[in-house]
């Protein structure tokens, strides 16, 4: 895949471990845009788009914050989530301002005992860039797998 | 279908060459240009001749002389703000999230965002000279809790710092597997401002931090780290006022400290201290908050478990730790505040000693934000 010099420099700037241990990339070779357009058409397949899961990410932080760090039931019952925040700020990647609480948000769905976590930071990456982190990334985000949680109703 | 055709070719091609563009000043600005000597002349006196082309914060640290910064030169903590009176150039937007209307006006700059390209003058506060580097050894790693650890640090050189309670270092945390860069940290100091050839942080993991995963999976007694410091206002006021302190997970650390102070000094002082957990494993240093409460006749440790484990047998108080502040407290407006922990608990904790009456002057915290 050809890529140009802007984003060869965001690729250089994702993979390296500058601003995150272990950088966004994760063990995955592919191309950031190549993540990006096949995260997106996962999500298509499943009928949902990236704002939506970042809408029900956001929703659910702020459910969550004012709890400070404690489960809060959610959907009934079938659901619990917990916001933790820490000292300190994360920076977007992509080269624009862009700061971040180092907050910690996770959702457990209580029949299954799935959990899955994500920062403020990844909010904003999901909302504005579609990017859900590489596999093997702390905090990658499979679409299918996060779908399956907050869109209970969706396939 | 051809004009449009026509119209993204052109897109592309104007697009292709901003970006080539900017491909070449970023190159030249890192492989050709070259800034030379300048000349940083600090409040109007001292002088350093350095070569140009860093940032300040970086360039002053290379002469030992240390402003502080909780992200270590990120850009995102928006503490190491200095004078800068002339030749650091227009402030970065990167900068204005971190400054006033009033501080832009008065050229207060981020250090860390300056770059010195020429001769440039700034001002700082004559005690950032009494900051020190120091080399220690890391000789003790104790578990407190499930995710937050004690590291106590010998100092070897210099030997001994003099650190009022309440005051942070920046811990300096080395290249390692999950980081290219060295980074530095600023941790609140636990230890007993008498013992001053020791620095204890409490320190607790966060998930993919930088610092915090090298502190947990690479640190290990008998390695040398350094650190620089002290910093920070946050100490005990010099007033009788009886105090509220609340704090969260490594929130303890500088109330460990300021505790060992008031022993020291035989202090007389009310206070309740209010420490709050998710569950009992979130508690720590319960023997020691016990000696203190028999050294201290005004001492008191309200240890708070919001949701505690069945069978823990806990009688303690239930809830969060804001609301064993409100049980306990109609009326606040003669207390002090102390608070440390976690950033959304520090509003939450502030919401409700203003709510209870305390006037915001006399909460005193240190977000690190």
């Amino acid at each position: 895949m050809k890529q140009s010099p802007r984003d060869k420099k965001l690729e250089e700037v994702l993979r390296s471990t500058k601003l995150v241990a272990g950088g966004f990339m994760g063990n995955d070779s592919r191309h950031p845009i190549e993540i990006i357009e096949q995260d997106i058409v996962a999500m298509e397949e499943l009928g949902v788009t990236a704002m939506q899961v970042a809408d029900r990410m956001a929703d659910l932080t702020e459910l969550a914050k004012p709890r400070l760090g404690n489960w809060i039931d959610y959907a009934y019952g079938k659901l619990r989530v917990k916001s933790e925040d820490y000292k300190g700020r994360l920076v977007c990647p992509w080269p624009h301002p862009g700061l971040f609480d180092k907050r910690i948000t996770t959702v457990e769905h209580l029949e299954t005992g799935k959990q899955i976590s994500w920062t403020d930071l990844n909010i904003h990456m999901i909302a504005e860039h579609g990017f859900f982190e590489g596999k093997g990334a702390y905090f990658r985000i499979e679409p299918a797998e996060i779908i399956s949680i907050l869109f209970e109703d969706k396939p | 279908m051809v004009d449009f055709l026509h119209f993204l070719l052109t897109v592309l091609i104007i697009s292709s060459i901003g970006a080539a563009l900017a491909m070449v000043l970023v190159l030249c600005e890192k492989y050709i240009v070259n800034y030379g000597p300048c000349k940083v002349t600090i409040n109007k006196d001292k002088v350093l001749d350095i070569q140009g082309g860093s940032p300040l914060l970086t360039v002053l640290r290379d002469e030992k002389i240390f402003i502080p910064s909780a992200c270590g030169g990120r850009g995102t903590c928006g503490v190491c703000k200095c004078t800068v009176k002339t030749g650091g150039g227009p402030v970065l937007p990167t900068e204005t999230p971190f400054l006033t209307k009033e501080e832009q006006a008065a050229d207060v700059r981020l250090s860390c965002q300056v770059k010195v390209r020429n001769d440039i003058d700034i001002e700082i506060p004559e005690e950032l000279f009494n900051i020190r580097e120091y080399v220690s050894t890391c000789i003790e790693i104790e578990e407190l809790t499930y995710d937050m650890r004690r590291f106590r640090f010998e100092l070897q050189d210099p030997p001994t710092i003099n650190f009022t309670a309440g005051q942070f270092v920046q811990l300096l945390c080395p290249r390692y597997k999950g980081s290219s860069e060295e980074v530095y940290r600023a941790y609140s100091i636990a230890s007993d401002p008498t013992q001053t050839h020791l620095i204890d942080l409490i320190i607790r993991l966060v998930p993919n931090g930088i610092c915090t995963t090298w502190c947990f999976e690479y640190l290990k007694e008998g390695d040398s780290v350094k650190l620089n410091g002290p910093y920070g206002d946050f100490r005990l006021s010099e007033t009788e006022a009886p105090m509220v302190f609340v704090a969260g997970g490594s929130g303890m650390a500088p109330f460990a400290s300021i505790l060992s102070q008031m022993r020291n000094i035989d202090s007389k002082r009310q206070v309740k201290y209010f420490f709050g957990g998710n569950t009992t494993k979130d508690l720590c240093m319960a023997e020691e908050m016990k000696a203190f409460a028999n050294a201290l006749e005004g001492f008191e440790f309200i240890p708070v478990v919001a949701n505690p484990e069945e069978g823990s047998g806990w009688t303690g108080e239930i809830g969060l730790v804001t609301e064993a502040v409100q049980r306990m407290y109609p009326d606040l407006s003669k207390h002090e505040g102390y608070l440390c922990g976690s950033p959304d608990m520090i509003d939450a904790a502030i919401k409700v000693f203003t709510d209870l009456g305390m006037p915001e002057e006399n909460v005193y915290y240190d977000k690190f934000a």
